[in-house]
């Protein structure tokens, strides 16, 4: 038992990772717009947890409240709007899917094919840790926020700023586009 | 411990995903899903390549991604509902006003 419980600790990020998997697959494959919006809040925690056990606490948060409460909210507002029950969809999926499928089955083909010494070859088992020398006087794992924020206000402050009137305009534009004609 | 292969080939396969998601459906609405997943799957590179590079440049930046793909949502939505008004559809295939 405790055994078991170790391994599920060291794979938490394998499992997150395959139930990410699952829950985007759901989303692509379910007919009903509902169900897809709920394989993507399934995804979307999922990933959140992929975070989490990669050592980026605040992302994972923030994860959690910008996607589960902010887009996937969003997302099931304009479902309901559109009442897609109204008009019947003759067919789920586009008519070239084929080809859409063999393009992507030879995409991937070609990246295995460039990454393949990369994932079987003998550096692939190296465990993703932090060399000492760089963790040292940042502390990544001990302090997430502090060193996201001194990255993300130090280092990166014109980007953050030009974000924000990127949301400023995004904002303006949503309203713009979604009002209606009368005035 | 996590391996930084384990971590691309997760990401690797949930673009694979949004990438078929965005060819295949017909569905407006799942289209930006599977956008908004592909950009996740960026984030996921982006958190590993920070954590195995030891800054934490990666981190803020996917932090800015998620801000990015907030309001790209914000506007997609925005654009379908104005689709559904005028033309009374979110399929992709009856939106074909530009066909030549």
């Amino acid at each position: 038992m405790e055994h078991l419980l170790e391994t599920i600790g060291r794979n938490m990020f394998a499992i997150f990772g395959v139930m990410a998997l699952c829950g985007a697959a759901f989303m692509v494959a379910s007919k009903s717009a509902v169900h897809s919006v709920l394989g993507f809040l399934f995804a979307m925690l999922c990933i959140a947890g992929c975070f989490l056990s990669l050592d980026a606490e605040f992302l994972g948060m923030a994860q959690i409240l910008v996607y589960a409460g902010g887009i996937v909210v969003l997302f099931l507002f304009v479902v309901m709007l559109v009442e897609l029950s109204k008009f019947k969809e003759k067919t789920v999926f586009q008519l070239q899917s084929r080809y859409a499928v063999v393009a992507v089955l030879l995409g991937a083909v070609a990246f295995i094919g460039v990454f393949r010494k990369v994932i079987f070859g003998t550096a692939s088992t190296e465990a993703l840790v932090l060399r000492p020398e760089l963790a040292q006087g940042l502390n990544v794992a001990q302090q997430n926020a502090q060193a996201v924020s001194r990255g993300l206000f130090a280092d990166y402050l014109l980007p953050f700023e030009i974000l924000s009137v990127i949301l400023l305009v995004a904002l303006v534009g949503a309203v713009v586009l979604a009002k209606t004609e009368r005035v | 411990m996590v391996s930084l292969n384990a971590v691309l080939l997760i990401s690797f396969l949930l673009f694979s995903i949004g990438i078929i998601g965005v060819l295949i459906r017909r569905n407006a609405l799942v289209i930006l899903m599977c956008v908004e997943l592909m950009l996740n799957a960026a984030n996921l590179n982006f958190i590993a390549f920070a954590r195995h590079s030891g800054s934490v440049s990666g981190q803020a930046f996917a932090l800015l991604v998620m801000g990015f793909a907030a309001a790209e949502v914000a506007v997609g939505l925005a654009l379908v509902v104005a689709l559904y008004r005028k033309r009374d559809t979110v399929q992709v295939d009856d939106i074909n006003l530009l066909k030549g």
